[in-house]
This record gives structure tokens, sequence and C-alpha cells, in this order.
């Protein structure tokens, strides 16, 4: 059977869904949903999205955990030309309704189950959404073209506010083609993928389902947060794929007893998002000797743009590369800064209504555009990159990616807060501890506690500080500007 | 108040450094307020199960149930009744 043709991802599912109608493509714990299932539901809400007077290009929230009906969601936006926003249901109030407030969503999709709702954020009417909704003609469908946008994905902002990842279906089909043909994905296949609808890596196992007729079992909620629950579903659910941050993973081998079992389903594991520490990832392979172990690289504005396959017997010695192009991917290093510069057919559309911010992150060069990584990287003689680390101060734990500067930004919110400055320091367990120094407007105005909640309130949780250190001043350096540096070395001393 | 108190020292040696443990009363919200973030709430959860050893299954805990002192108890207290039920039960047989 051949794979769907061209770029427009609904037209995959459309193509799979005659192809094979009653095969599974979405499981989710004792749920199933078939091709033809998934295909008429999507119909139908793309119709109810019709009916309520959404265009093309109009936004929508999907305030929604990674379910069956978020997955129906995701196709029903794109037959409908609406561009989805994902929005994590954990996420605290105030940065929902500013990338709401961003993004100019017109409906918003929340709630689980039965309790599904639709509700219109123009006249704040909310109406229940069943999968008994009636189909639409596909007539009254818009047409779309491969380089209309797909969704937005927001991503942490250094001024304080996230900004919109905008991809268009050609972006996420460069992406997810090539892994269906250098992975050999294929109906048979079970994948899973942990990550949220809101993460870039979450269009590998939604988007290679429509492509190639595979199968997502979804991970759920009440398994994904603990390593063992996740060793077990791997082994019962028989996944064959997998795709994660390193964290997940390596947080399987050491404290999930994997090494504890064998996995043979499991055939290709990968991962990106952040470094996979060498000596957990020789564990992993050791694990799964016969499974095909791939680091991807790229940040959500270019999707993956280098990979690298682990070697066979891989020491955890030298850490691993970040590895070659991708055939759609265009790669270059800046030589005044040693910074890594993607481009190709992956490449964002550019950060939703900030033109300014978009020119500002890309650059031209012998005619082709490059999104500046920020990433730090050498060519090694082999032809190889290699990960140096980052020219700001982005960080990432967990493979979430956090601006240092939203961080303070929330600090800076509370009106007892006078100056506030965040560091980032690895910690012993391979992942990063965040520590903020404060000076308050007068000495216990707040408490450590205080200033977690008033954080909790703004940022979600991956990016709360892990420490707050009371300072009567914040170092700085010339010119007046805080001295990161000596604030790090201060806490290696405590 | 001992499994209670016993929480409340590790969360306070983990998660709060700074503070005293009695500060930690038995309604403050742990997780939801971001004072254990994910991470820590597996080293939370390898506490109690070491202490008390036994050992959850999927859907037996989660954020709600470990959020706070007293749901912890509480959560304890019905795994320890449930293990105490399960050798009363191979007892008999």
């Amino acid at each position: 059977m051949p794979a769907p043709e061209g770029h427009l991802l609904h037209e995959w599912l459309r193509q799979s869904a005659a192809a094979h109608p009653h095969a599974l493509a979405i499981v989710e714990e004792e749920r199933t949903t078939s091709f033809a299932e998934l295909l008429q539901q999507a119909e139908a809400l793309a119709g109810l999205f019709c009916q309520l007077g959404i265009q093309p290009c109009d936004c929508i929230a999907l305030a929604l955990p990674k379910t069956s009906e978020a997955i129906v969601a995701v196709f029903a936006a794109l037959l409908a030309g609406v561009l989805y926003v994902p929005i994590h249901p954990g996420w605290p109030q105030e940065r929902v309704d500013a990338i709401l407030e961003e993004c100019g969503a017109l409906l918003m999709i929340r709630g689980e189950g039965e309790a599904l709702r639709i509700l219109d954020l123009r006249t704040r009417q909310s109406l229940a959404w069943t999968a008994a909704t009636e189909a639409v003609e596909p007539a009254m469908l818009p047409r779309i073209e491969p380089e209309d946008s797909a969704f937005i994905l927001f991503t942490s902002g250094s001024t304080g506010r996230p900004k919109g990842v905008e991809l268009s279906h050609r972006a996420v089909s460069a992406f997810v083609r090539w892994t269906a043909e250098e992975f050999k994905i294929g109906p048979g296949d079970r994948i899973a993928c942990p990550s949220p609808l809101g993460f870039d890596l979450s269009t590998f196992d939604i988007f290679n389902m429509a492509l190639c007729g595979a199968t997502v079992v979804l991970v759920p909620d009440h398994i994904a947060w603990m390593p063992r629950f996740l060793v077990q579903f791997v082994r019962e659910a028989r996944i064959s794929c997998w795709y994660s941050v390193p964290s997940i993973l390596a947080g399987m081998v050491r404290d999930g007893r994997m090494a504890a079992h064998s996995y043979p389903h499991l055939r290709l594991i990968l991962f990106a998002g952040e470094v996979f520490p060498a000596p957990a990832l020789a564990a992993l392979q050791a694990v799964v000797p016969n499974a095909l172990c791939a680091n991807l690289y790229g940040p959500t504005e270019t999707n993956v743009v280098t990979w690298c396959r682990v070697p066979e017997g891989f020491d955890g010695q030298q850490p691993l590369p970040i590895g070659r192009p991708c055939p759609y991917a265009a790669v270059r290093i800046d030589e005044s800064n040693g910074e890594l510069l993607a481009g190709g057919d992956s490449l964002m559309r550019g950060y939703w209504n900030r033109p300014e911010e978009t020119a500002g992150r890309m650059v031209t060069l012998d005619g082709i555009p490059y999104y500046r990584t920020g990433d730090r990287v050498v060519l090694a003689p082999e032809g190889d990159y290699l990960y140096l680390g980052r020219l700001d101060r982005q960080i990432k734990r967990r493979g979430f990616r956090i601006e240092l500067g939203e961080i303070e930004a929330a600090l800076l919110s509370h009106a007892d807060i006078l100056e506030a400055a965040v560091v980032a320091v690895a910690n012993p367990r391979q992942s990063v501890c965040i520590a903020a120094f404060v000076r308050l407007s007068a000495p216990d105005t707040m408490t450590m506690t205080d200033i977690k909640t008033h954080c909790g309130r703004r940022l979600p949780t991956y990016m709360l500080p892990d420490r707050i250190l009371f300072v009567d001043a914040i170092a700085k350096g010339g010119r007046g500007k805080t001295d990161y540096l000596a604030l790090g070395k201060m806490l290696e001393g405590l | 108040m001992k499994i209670r108190n016993e929480i409340r020292e590790f969360v306070a040696s983990q998660f709060l450094p700074d503070a005293p443990a009695a500060t930690i009363t038995d309604t403050m919200p742990l997780i939801t307020s971001g004072i254990i973030d994910s991470i820590g709430m597996l080293g939370l959860v390898d506490f109690i199960e070491s202490s008390y050893t036994i050992e959850f299954m999927p859907r037996e805990i989660d954020v709600h149930k470990l959020d706070t002192v007293e749901r912890i108890e509480t959560l304890i207290r019905a795994k320890l009744s449930g293990r105490a039920e399960d050798q009363e039960q191979a007892a008999l047989q």
C-alpha cells in the first residue's frame, strides 16, 4: 500500500481512512478509534466550526490533555483550515489568558470525556461537543494549500510573555515524511509519545499515524509521571516506536526497573529536546540492544534539522553528537560566534503576530532563510555537529524550553519584589536546578512559600524556581548589569 | 500524628530547606502550589514506599492524593490497611 501523497496533514488521514478504514488509529486504554471513526468525528467537528462562523486562518485553542478527543479536534481544525493552539490543561490561568489574548482564539475546547465543551470566546457561550455530532458535507470545507498554517505552538518568551511559533503543513510534513521513510514506520507500528500536544515532539505520533496507518497508543496521565508505570506500559501495550525527551527515558532506566524485563516489540527509540547524559544513554541501549536509538535535534522553530543514530555498543564515554542534517534541512554555522543556523522545508512561518521578533531571529544567506538557534556548535572532522551550549540564557529542563527572563518577569510582577535574578545550575539528579535571587521591599514581607505560590499562578510547574535566596543586593558587573556568573558561583558555594 | 510529622519533616528538608517543618500545615497544597515539582513527586513517592514498605500501582496515586500532608496520610493508611487485609486473606488460605 503506497503512503498517502502530498503535504496536507488531514489529507493523509482521508487517504488512510479510505485505504484501511477499520484499522486502529488510536488506542487509549480500553477505548479504540478506527481510521474511519476518526475521520468521521473530525469532519463532523470541522463542520461545527464552520457553522459557528470560524473561518480559515482563525485560531482555536485546544485546552485538552492528549486524549482521543484532542486528536479528533486536531484533525477537525486542520480540515477546517483553522489554526489550532494547544494549551496544557495544567497551565496557570494567567498564562492561558496571555496566550488566548496573543493568538486571538475564537473558540476554546476544554474538559474531558463526557464533559467536553466548546467555549465561544466571542460570546462566552458554551456548548457540549459529543462524538455524535452530525457529519458535514466535505464540500463545505475550505481548500487548504501546503503553505497554509496548521498550528501555533507557544514557547517561553524572554520578555515575560510566551511567543507562538506558527508552522505550516509543509513544515510538519517535511519532518514526518522523513521519519516515516528513514525509520520505516508502517501499519503494524504502535507509536507512543508521552509529550503533550503543545510540544513539537507530538507531531511525530499523531501525523505518522495519519501518514503510515500506524496506531497511536496514548499514554494516560496517571501513567506518564511515574517511570515504573511507564516501563510497564511500554511492555504491556507492545509499543514499537517511542519518542520522548531524554529525561523520561533516563528516568525509566534509572528509577523504573527497566532492566528487569525485555521489550521484544520496541524497535525504535527517538529522543530530542535536551542533551541525553551519555552514561544514561549507554544504560538504555544495554537494556534494549535490538532497538534503533537516535538523537534528533532542532528547536520548535524548525522542528528536527539534524540527527544521529546511537552507534552499536555506545559506551557513554563521549557525548553523542547532534549529528548530520536531515535531507529537508539547510544547516550552517555562523563563523562569527559558532551559532547553528537552521532552515529548510521545516522552518516556521514566523512568530505569530510578532514580525519584528521574527525578523530579529532570522537571517538570509545565499538566498536561504535561516533561524538563529542560539545553540553554539562545532562541526567535527567526521561531519557531525557537536552541541557545545547556549549563547543566551535559555535553558532546558526535562526537555521544556525555559527563558530565565520569563521567570524573572513573573517574580517582578509582585509589588514586594524589588529585584530578581534567576540562574540555573546542574543538580545531581541529572536535571537542572533553577535558583531565584530575590530582593524584597522590606525584610520578611514574603516567605519562600509566598513566592512559590505567586510564581505558580503565572508559570507552568516546570518553570518554577527550586530554590529561592533572599539577598540584600544582587551582584552587578560593569554597566550595572546583573552578574549571572557571580550568582552561579555563589550557588556552588552554598 | 506520627505519619503526618514524618511527611512534614521530609517535605521541609527536601523542598523548603529554610522553613521549619511546623510551618507546613496539614492542608497546605504542596504540588499544585509548586512547592514540589514532578521530579520532587517521584522523590516523595520513593520516600513513602520505602518508609512504609508499600508499593503503589497506577491509579492509586496522583497529584490530588499527594497534594497535602493530610491526603498523603490517608493514602498511606489506606494502603497499609489493604496490605493488612491481604495478609489476613493469605493467612486464612
